[in-house]
């Protein structure tokens, strides 16, 4: 029972209620990733943990101590802002050393402990610079020297690369993942971008409007979400819902999409939900132009194809819905021009209930 | 169940404990709470609120006063009542009702002379393409700005004096007999309004060059493909621009109608002048602190506070109204 | 900005104009101060005569012989710099924690706070009852009650905390995270990024303080106590109502006038030497002030 443990979790501004009891638990040395769309309590959560928030009610305990009316100071986390709050008063050494300065270690330790960071992230030719001289990278790093040069239980990101251009948000990206890999410190990170929380985490929690909508490990979510937030959230594009509802047929329970029936996985408690709404989900990735082995064809009018290299967008319509296809361009996208027949595969296909919103899927697992 | 061992559920113990912290806490035990953590923001703030407190509301009670017949010896508490007595006073008194219209007359010639100097002095650095000539004009006409009243004063004074100032000086060059300005009453609003102008102009530019820096350049560059000249661009481009500006400013100082800079009136002023002069302020500084009459003073200073804070909080509703953002 | 070339004949034209009159306008800012200089060097009786004009008439420097041997000068003199400093020094010790205090939006009530402060922007009791106060809180005739009792006012507090409240909130944070307390946040991290606003503040309160007159001649009345705007207001108008001085004096080589502007000139170097200085500031420092509540 020791690592991050949120239990119950909420948060009130006055009557507004902005997080509503969330459970948690993040293991030693895991690097968990907040992820959800503006608005959704990932923040919130976060500086809940940092203690910049108070805690409106449930516990917080971190390494078994329950934290909620500590201090950030004494809770030993370190976080890394958004806008990375470096004083631009001071240069990179002293923001680097400033919380140790502040702690009242002795000189000589700050001053190791200084260059044994700055080591770490190469910034050793940096340190007498003032952060206006820096590069958005650069800036970047100090600000994760400050968080580590404390050796904090917990290291806390928020939003860290937003300010970064797509480029070198690749590459901290990439930094970050290996600091994690070599400092093995429980990391817990915010971001509205879903291939951040991919690429980073070992585990991402998923939510929406105050609660988790799922936690579990990035290919879970890609390959299970359950629900049709997290299938919309998760993937780039996003997965096409298709609206349709629930048949009875001979050899097993059926979907009508459109003008078409889609053989569902044989599923006893689907069996007499004849009528029932329902959402067909495909990922644009499993869509292929040409039959692959047990596919199926769909007839759609295409509408517009975007070509990003290797890869080719494929924006058509199927029925009156808007259905999007990531396809393999083979180095030509003439040839794609002309599509008016796609194949699907219907056991990578994702059912969910069109009312709540959940998997079917999964239950049909069960 | 693969997904709900990766959802890894808290166990009953950590869920305990949330329970025991989830206990809703009163609002006299939240601000115990508060002040262990927010302490020392108080007691920053302590001092300076004790000082407004001390310096300018404890005189607000002591405006009483005004409604009093106030003596020394039994202090602002123990004197006796004698309610509107004062105001009474005060308007059957023929210098205080003179005083409020050279209050009102000496604003109202600032407004109208004093006001447009430093919108123009403004348009017109706008126009100046030298810039270290710019800057060299900019430095020296704020200078005055910072030039205490007395000094301020003691220049006039100089300048005006009947034998040896230069204005007399250079009137003599031209036949004109020497004129002792000072104690002329109606040469006193002249000379104190263009004090003020030269005082002041160059340094009130500063907010309407600001307003002037922020017009979009665009705006010009495209003036210039359609062919207009400079004086046509300074109408229609740079001064409905700053209109907004110039109306707030406008509506400050009609807030501010009521202020008069008395304490170079003070200076300026002789018994010879009073007629032209003599404003609310000054009134009440020599009928309180020179003759001791503190409680009609003060009933003075109490009347002249609830116009100008009229006038005052009705500029600040219109200014909110042109701005959307209020002026404090 | 424009480019002359550009510009035709009418506005070339119009740009010479507008430089001439700014011109003018700049010579007749500054003529005033040359005139009292020119006064200031010339003999008393050259200047009783109204002979001066742009240069010193039978240059002598008997004015200022006779006020730097005025003890009471020197005096008043050491008083302003005691005003000025120990005034600013007091006047940031209470605005920048109030100020920084104000600007955080977890200190309960600020609101209330905020309007305690800016309503006295608005309304002022006055002052008879702002002298009877002096007089209560025993600050008559002392150096120190002109010291604290002018030592705040709302405009700065409010200049200030609206620099403070631009301060992105996660500069606090951080150093909160770091461990700073609420001092060494304010100390450390807010004071330093404000320079700019709490050197123009510095900047009014200098002014201010420098210029202080009326309550000064109000409140004092030692005559070892008195600031130099004082001292040079009792000279002038000691001088202009004494008719046996001129006669005397014009004889020693200098007059009322010579003397008025000699004073007028020693008060006046001071801020011509900070002037250069504090100029880069207060161009914003005005602007800093004014909008936002």
């Amino acid at each position: 029972m020791s690592g991050v443990v949120l239990s119950k979790i909420v948060k009130k501004y006055g009557a507004l209620q902005v997080v509503h009891g969330i459970d948690l638990r993040i293991d030693p040395k895991e690097f968990v990733v907040l992820v959800g769309p503006s608005g959704c309590g990932k923040s919130t959560t976060l500086r809940m943990i940092a203690g910049l928030e108070a805690i409106t009610g449930g516990a917080l305990t971190i390494d078994d101590r329950v934290v909620n009316k500590v201090a950030p100071k004494d809770r030993d986390v370190a976080m890394v802002f958004q806008n990375y709050a470096l004083y631009p008063h001071l240069n990179v050494a002293d923001n680097i050393a400033f919380g140790l300065r502040i702690r009242k270690v002795p000189k000589a330790e700050i001053k190791k402990a200084v260059h044994e960071v700055a080591e770490i992230l190469g910034l050793t030719d940096y340190l007498a610079r003032r952060p206006s001289d820096l590069s958005g990278g650069q800036r970047q790093r100090v600000a994760m020297g400050r968080a580590i040069v404390r050796h904090p239980k917990v290291f806390l990101f928020d939003e860290p690369l937003s300010n970064l251009d797509a480029k070198l948000r690749t590459q901290m990206r990439a930094e970050i993942k290996r600091l994690h890999k070599r400092l093995g410190v429980t990391s817990i990170y915010v971001t509205h971008d879903q291939v951040e929380a991919m690429t980073l985490a070992d585990r991402i929690v998923v939510m929406n409007q105050g609660v988790i909508e799922q936690i579990g490990t990035p290919m879970d979510l890609f390959n299970n979400p359950a629900n049709r937030f997290v299938a919309g959230f998760i993937g780039s594009p996003p997965m096409n819902q298709l609206h349709g509802f629930l048949e009875a047929g001979d050899s097993g329970p059926l979907a009508q999409v459109g003008r078409i029936k889609v053989k569902l996985p044989k599923s006893e408690s689907l069996r007499h939900e004849t009528g029932r709404p329902v959402i067909l989900g495909i990922r644009p990735e499993h869509v292929t132009v040409n039959e692959v082995p047990g596919s199926f064809p769909i007839n759609v009018n295409l509408d517009l194809v975007e070509t990003l290299g290797s890869e080719a967008l494929l924006h058509t319509d199927f029925d009156g819905m808007s259905f999007v296809a990531r396809v393999e361009t083979l180095g030509d996208v003439g040839h794609l021009t002309g599509v008016d027949t796609l194949h699907v595969r219907p056991d990578l296909m994702k059912l969910f209930d069109a009312e709540t919103g959940r998997s079917l899927s999964l239950e049909a697992g069960a | 169940m693969t997904v709900q061992e990766k959802e890894r559920p808290l166990s009953k113990s950590e869920v305990a404990i949330s329970d025991e912290h989830s206990a809703t806490i009163g609002p006299f035990e939240a601000a115990v709470e508060h002040l262990k953590r927010e302490w020392q923001l108080y007691l920053m703030l302590l001092p300076m609120i004790i000082w407004f407190a001390v310096f300018l509301y404890k005189p607000m009670y002591g405006l009483q006063i005004a409604f009093k017949d106030y003596s020394i010896f039994r202090g602002i508490a123990g004197s006796p009542w004698v309610g509107l007595e004062h105001f009474e006073t005060l308007f059957a008194n023929d210098q205080f009702l003179r005083a409020i219209k050279n209050t009102i007359t000496i604003s109202a010639l600032n407004l109208l002379f004093g006001f447009p100097a430093p919108i123009i002095l403004a348009l017109m650095f706008n126009e100046v393409l030298n810039a270290s000539y710019k800057r060299t004009a900019q430095t020296i006409v704020y200078l005055p700005h910072f030039i205490s009243s007395v000094i301020i004063a003691g220049i006039v004074i100089t300048a005006f004096s009947p034998t040896a100032g230069i204005v007399n000086t250079v009137m003599g060059w031209f036949g004109l007999d020497p004129v002792y300005f000072l104690t002329q009453p109606e040469w006193f609003r002249p000379i104190f309004i263009g004090t003020g102008i030269w005082q002041e102009a160059g340094f009130g530019s500063i907010v309407f060059l600001a307003a002037i820096a922020g017009v979009n350049p665009s705006l010009y560059e495209s003036a210039v493909v359609d062919g207009a000249n400079r004086w046509q661009m300074m109408w229609k481009i740079t001064i409905p621009s700053i209109l907004p500006t110039i109306l707030i400013m406008l509506i400050i100082r009609i807030g501010n109608i009521m202020e008069v800079s008395f304490e170079l009136v003070i200076l300026l002023y002789q018994p010879a002048t009073y007629e032209t002069a003599d404003v609310v302020n000054t009134w009440i500084y020599r009928q309180g602190l020179q003759s001791g009459q503190y409680d009609l003073a003060a009933a003075a200073g109490l009347f002249n506070a609830i116009v100008a804070f009229v006038l005052v909080m009705t500029a600040n509703t219109l200014s909110r109204r042109f701005s959307r953002t209020s002026l404090w | 900005m424009m480019n002359w070339n550009l510009y035709s004949r009418g506005d070339k034209f119009f740009a010479i104009m507008v430089s001439i009159l700014i011109g003018m306008f700049t010579v007749a800012t500054l003529y005033p101060f040359i005139y009292i200089a020119a006064v200031s060097f010339s003999s008393g009786f050259a200047a009783q005569a109204g002979k001066v004009v742009l240069t010193p008439i039978d240059a002598t420097l008997e004015a200022y012989g006779y006020i730097l041997k005025d003890p009471q000068f020197w005096i008043s003199y050491r008083n302003t710099f005691i005003y000025t400093i120990g005034g600013t020094v007091m006047s940031l010790a209470f605005i920048i924690p109030g100020a920084y205090a104000l600007s955080r939006p977890q200190l309960k009530g600020r609101r209330f706070f905020n309007l305690f402060i800016a309503f006295t922007m608005w309304f002022n009791a006055g002052l008879i009852p702002f002298f009877l106060n002096m007089r209560d809180l025993n600050l008559l005739d002392s150096m120190f009650g002109i010291i604290l009792a002018f030592a705040v006012n709302a405009f700065n507090v409010i200049l200030l905390r609206n620099f403070f409240e631009a301060i992105p909130k996660s500069f606090e944070e951080a150093a909160r995270m770091d461990g700073a307390n609420d001092f060494q946040v304010l100390w450390k991290v807010f004071v330093p990024l404000s320079k700019p606003a709490i050197a123009t503040i510095t900047l009014f309160c200098i002014v201010s303080r420098w210029n202080g007159f009326f309550w000064a001649m109000v409140l004092l009345q030692s005559e070892d106590k008195i600031p130099l705007q004082v001292f040079l207001r009792h000279t002038i108008s000691n001088l202009s109502d004494d008719d046996e001085f001129a006669i005397v004096q014009t004889a020693a080589g200098f007059s009322a006038e010579t003397v008025t502007a000699a004073i007028i000139v020693c008060s006046i170097v001071p801020v011509l030497i900070v002037y250069p200085f504090i100029q880069k500031y207060f161009e914003k420092g005005i602007l800093l002030g004014g909008v936002k509540e």
